[in-house]
């Protein structure tokens, strides 16, 4: 009982192993630590945030020193002109890397939720790193191919990181539009007052305020007590009326949510805020589309947000729960309970339970109108700062003086502000509270890692499990393979099932002619389902995670069997008996 | 970017006139038969090159096909900035007739262009006429064989078993048509009509009837898995691609809204036409005849699925300038399908959005006498008998393929014919029988035009207070029989604003009341009153309007 195709990977994988020193201690003045990479050909620093060039020196870094592992693709072209980088990870010397089973990750589809780039950026430089020296990784490139994007909103990332911005700001495009329907565009943004790179707060010392400084730690605001006087309003971000229309900051870089530009219970703006005329209305939209339906492999998704701690799930919006059938939502459960134990702090949940309702998400798209199985997360957390839950709502401003020594919060300044007079500026940094602070990015991208390659993993594989045959009489022969899956994931959710979504998965056999073909039902009792058309190759609509399917052939003559199964998010694979 | 108003004489004219004058330079009807793209495609050039300066023809977009998504723009000088309706045709591939009266129409109306009333509205209003969205589907009716297409060039796999267009029709009988098939079957459940043994229906057990035939489309089973012709080439019905209740996986509707490459450009222009006032469709589909009736229930939830109550009123006043201005008659109801252009442009897009086939099968007239006794027999309820019997009086051939028996290698021993109602016939009369309903509808389409908004500022007043302060007071109003926006696309952010603006020059401040004034539609006939406090001298200037209005400007003299 030979198995053809993982004699195949053994092979190769002999014939890399012989390419490859054992890379253990080369260039370590020390020991490695377990989990990380001793020497990585590409030195990477995961302690900051990089900006489009950053981005693309790596990914080209990668696909240069990693040849046979790593491949840079652009999926199109942003609004602006940028190139939306898609690294391409995988053993490309076995097997046929197309049909492997893909999983697709992206990160900063908000272009101020910086880190999902650095995590999805981690992820392929650990996967190349440790091929051939971490047996799971090896294996998982063999497997499986990974498409990872680290930042699908490229033109607004560059904004946060080279504009004045607030932690908020821009979670848009950059595409122009009249926000405030005065027929000008965008001619209203906020004003970086004291040229620092950081939109903060604008305080105004008041009798008439309903706000005072928190006696035990200055760089926090809080209500004054209902029976005492406040010192301070909250002007809002920093800005001035730049048009003389009598508001501030009210048209802004942008003022959409690429988020809300997905092809699965699309609603307008006035029903979804920050949708726009239709889905795949912005170019990133159509190319990351585009690349999707052009890789039906893709059998598992990650997208990557802040902020909060949460492994979701769809639906997005409540009467989508109909679409999420008990036997997918078991496959969710079992990866998103998996991943509150990897990442301690985090949640799995459910977007419009327990988030809010979402229609037009791209996850929504992926799951439901690609039937592939997808989570979005929600990261960083406050558990994170002092690994407990946070009771006081004073944690970042603790955390901010004890473990990073005042680096988070712009110290409050005076201002003569045009029409606010004389006000203060200060307040947390474009880079804390939403994205990581620096020592904790690595930490928090290998635990990511760690759950999205669970999931990874758990896309199907499969296998020939046996080809039996048994002599019927009048020279015919019944041929019995059983091909199973050995994952949890099937290759088709149930939900595609029913819509058809993908097509079938094939169980071909070769070197006979069958005259004719059945799905067995029950083999005990020998319930059958009979195929009438092209007995040679059976259409199974799924193979059901950690189970299995089991096909008949009746053949006239016997000898030797070859059966072949071909599916479109499960792979393929071959047995000869 | 202003425009200024001709006197509003517009609004107020008489439509009745307008009808001689359209009808004295009513075109001959263009000789034959419904074109192919190419030939809409010439003629659309010979209309720009007739009518020059009153028009622009521009492609928006390239069908999967390869063919052009034309749109033709008519109006004099600066389209962009004046208010504007969409005339859109041609995105249900088997609805020949809308893009012919789409064309005609712009013919008709550029052929009265030199009359004044003509020249006036076309000197005020753009007209963006689309006359085929679908080009690829509408070209089947010339290629070989002609079927009833609504899919575009797009490869689909219709049944979604894997396969693309693996099932075919096939021309049986070789007449260059596809029709249909009848099997006699015992497990058959249609009978032959006893209005009209042609037409096939449903036989009915509480008559006592059993069914005779079995009825499939004209071709075999390419891929025996039971069914006929489902996945041959034909992609995306671009009417069911669109947002607005979007069916999911069924075929035809694409593998997501907005799949197509014609919808994405008719969308992108549209969108970024913040002129169009209001949309106006040839498609199966009829809210003009009669309105759709306001349901609270639909407009309470976050998702709308009703018309607003405003608009309900709108749509009561447009119907019955519909059928006034028409005087067409039994139009049949033709109500939405999911997916469809009509309600998103008005639910999603915000726009009023009106849709007509244009042409249907009039109603058979009642039996003149009815002798005692003897009732004549009551005109049939069925749609295909209907058909068949206007035909007949009108001599239009052609339109049925009479039965005939032919091998079908499905059916071994049974006795198959083949034959039924031509593909396209039932939607689309001879071409001839459109040059009256043309007319018609460019009556009720310049009707439409002269009822919208006419913005304008009155009962002016400068009141000079002491210390160079100047209280300025002018009422806006809407003087026309159209409000100023939809109700919907008041929440629309892409719908723009009613905006009144005292505009200042250097040295003038507003010192009391909003510089700039963004606000709800505003009915007809209905007015504001528009207040400011100004400091310093000199000239100002008060606008009120939008692009879907027009502006509306007069200067102050602050002294």
């Amino acid at each position: 009982m030979k198995k053809l195709f993982v004699l195949f990977c053994i092979l190769l994988s002999t014939t890399t192993f012989a390419q490859q020193k054992p890379a253990q201690n080369d260039d370590l003045t020390g020991l490695r630590a377990v989990g990380s990479p001793a020497n990585p050909k590409v030195p990477m620093r995961w302690n900051h945030y990089n900006d489009y060039a950053g981005i693309t020196k790596f990914c080209q870094d990668m696909a240069k020193a990693h040849p046979n592992l790593v491949k840079i693709e652009s999926m199109g072209k942003t609004f602006q002109g940028r190139d939306l980088w898609v690294l391409v990870v995988s053993d490309f010397k076995t097997g046929n890397v197309e049909r492997k089973p893909g999983f697709y990750i992206d990160g900063n589809i908000h272009s101020n939720e910086l880190q999902g780039s650095e995590i999805a950026m981690y992820t392929a430089w650990y996967l190349a790193e440790n091929f051939g020296t971490v047996e799971f990784t090896t294996q998982l490139l063999k497997d499986k191919v990974f498409y990872i994007a680290p930042s699908i909103n490229l033109d607004a990332r560059e904004d946060f990181i080279k504009n004045p911005n607030n932690p908020n700001s821009p979670r848009s495009g950059m595409m122009p539009f009249d926000d405030d329907g005065d027929g000008e565009i965008d001619e209203d943004k906020y004003d970086d007052l004291d040229g620092d790179g950081n939109i903060v707060l604008m305080r105004r010392k008041t009798p008439l305020g309903r706000m005072k400084q928190d006696p035990n730690d200055p760089t926090r605001m809080i209500p004054a007590k209902a029976d005492e006087p406040g010192e301070y309003e909250i002007l809002g971000y920093e800005g001035i009326d730049n048009d003389g229309d009598g508001q501030v900051n009210e048209d802004l870089a942008g003022r959409y949510d690429p988020n809300r530009d997905w092809a699965w219970n699309w609603q307008p703006d006035y029903v979804q805020n920050g949708a726009l005329f239709y889905p795949g209305t912005l170019p990133e939209t159509q190319a990351i589309k585009k690349f999707i339906i052009n890789h039906p492999n893709i059998a598992g998704a990650q997208s990557y947000h802040n902020y909060g701690g949460m492994f979701l799930r769809g639906p997005g919006a409540e009467e989508d729960q109909q679409f999420y059938n008990p036997s997918d939502v078991a496959v969710y459960d079992v990866i998103g309970k998996t991943g509150e134990k990897i990442i301690p702090g985090y949640n799995y949940f459910v977007i419009y339970k327990d988030l809010y309702t979402v229609y037009g998400g791209e996850i929504d798209w992926l799951a439901l109108g690609r039937g592939v199985f997808t989570f979005s997360t929600e990261l960083m957390t406050p558990y994170l700062l002092f690994r407990q839950k946070p009771t006081q709502n004073d944690e970042f401003n603790q955390f901010g003086k004890y473990l990073l020594f005042d680096d988070a919060y712009v110290t409050w300044k005076p201002f003569k502000h045009p029409q606010y007079g004389d006000i203060e500026i200060g307040g947390p940094k474009k880079n804390y509270i939403r994205n990581h602070p620096g020592f904790m990015l690595e930490e928090d991208a290998h635990r990511n890692m760690s759950f999205t390659l669970f999931h990874a993993h758990q896309t199907p594989k499969l296998d020939v499990q046996s080809i039996t045959s048994k002599p019927l009489g009048n020279g015919l022969t019944e041929v019995t393979a059983i091909v199973i899956n050995q994952r949890v994931i099937p290759t088709h959710s149930s939900h595609d099932i029913k819509y058809k979504i993908e097509r079938p998965d094939y169980i071909t056999l070769k070197g006979a002619s069958p005259l004719a073909a059945m799905i067995v039902e029950n083999a005990d009792l020998n319930i059958t389902r009979e195929q009438k058309n092209n007995p040679a190759t059976i259409e199974v609509p799924n193979i059901p995670g950690m189970g299995y399917v089991q096909v008949r052939w009746i053949v006239k003559g016997s000898g030797k069997y070859t059966v072949s199964v071909d599916s479109r998010k499960g792979g393929v694979v071959e047995k000869t008996q | 970017m202003k425009h200024r108003f001709l006197p509003v004489i517009l609004a107020g004219m008489l439509t009745s006139c307008f009808a001689v004058v359209f009808n004295a330079v009513a075109q001959t009807p263009p000789a034959g038969t419904y074109p192919s793209a190419a030939q809409l495609s010439s003629r659309l050039k010979a209309i720009t090159s007739r009518y020059g300066t009153l028009t622009n023809l521009q492609s928006i977009g390239k069908s999967p096909g390869g063919k052009d998504v034309w749109l033709l723009t008519v109006g004099r000088g600066k389209t962009a900035q004046k208010p504007a309706i969409a005339l859109v045709a041609g995105l249900n591939g088997t609805h020949l007739a809308g893009t012919e009266l789409a064309v005609q129409l712009a013919e008709k109306l550029l052929a009265a262009s030199n009359q004044d009333s003509v020249a006036r509205l076309l000197d005020s209003k753009t007209f963006y006429i689309f006359p085929s969205v679908n080009p690829d589907a509408q070209e089947q009716f010339v290629a070989k064989p002609r079927y009833e297409r609504s899919g575009n060039g797009t490869d689909t796999d219709d049944d979604r078993d894997g396969r693309l267009n693996e099932d075919p029709f096939e021309d049986l009988n070789k007449d260059g048509l596809i029709t249909q098939i009848r099997v006699e079957d015992p497990t058959g459940t249609f009978i032959p009509s006893k209005e009209d043994p042609r037409v096939l229906v449903k036989a009915d057990p509480a008559k006592a009837e059993t069914g005779r035939y079995l009825v499939i489309s004209e071709g075999t089973d390419n891929d025996k898995d039971g069914a006929f012709n489902e996945d041959g080439a034909g992609g995306v019905a671009l009417d069911k691609n669109f947002t607005f209740d979007y069916p999911i996986f069924v075929p035809g509707s694409g593998e997501m809204a907005v799949s197509e490459p014609e919808d994405r450009a008719l969308l992108d222009f549209l969108y970024k036409a913040p002129n169009v006032y209001a949309v106006f469709t040839f498609s199966p589909h009829n809210n003009l005849s009669e309105a759709p009736k306001f349901d609270r229930t639909k407009t309470t939830k976050r998702i709308i699925t009703g018309v607003m109550e405003k608009d309900a009123t709108v749509g009561d006043q447009v119907s019955k300038l519909y059928n006034s201005q028409t005087a067409l008659k039994d139009a049949p109801p033709m109500p939405p399908t999911k997916g469809n252009f009509v309600q998103t442009a008005y639910y999603h897009y915000g726009r009023f959005s009106f849709s007509t086939p244009g042409w249907w099968v009039p109603k058979a007239a009642a039996p003149a006498d009815t002798t005692k006794g003897k009732t004549a027999p009551k005109p049939s309820d069925n749609d295909d008998v209907k058909f068949l019997k206007w035909a007949d009086v009108h001599k239009v051939s052609d339109v049925f393929v009479d039965w005939k028996p032919i091998e079908h290698p499905d059916f071994p021993g049974h006795k198959a014919e083949v034959g039924g109602i031509s593909p396209f016939a039932r939607l689309n009369p001879p071409v001839s029988f459109l040059n009256d309903i043309a007319d018609k509808h460019l009556k009720f389409m310049t009707a439409f035009v002269r009822q919208m908004p006419v913005i304008d500022v009155v009962n002016l007043r400068t009141e000079a207070l002491s210390g160079g302060l100047t209280r300025v007071t002018a009422q806006v109003i809407n003087r026309g029989l159209l409000p100023t926006g939809s109700e919907i696309g008041d929440r629309v952010r892409f719908v723009p604003k009613m905006k009144i603006e005292l505009k200042t020059s250097t040295g003038q401040t507003v010192v009391s009341g909003r510089k700039r004034i963004l606000r709800s539609p505003m009915a007809a006939g209905e007015s504001m009153e528009v207040t400011f406090l100004v400091s310093g001298t000199g000239r100002a200037n008060l606008e009120a309007g939008n692009a879907m209005t027009g502006t509306k400007s007069i200067d102050i003299t602050l002294k």
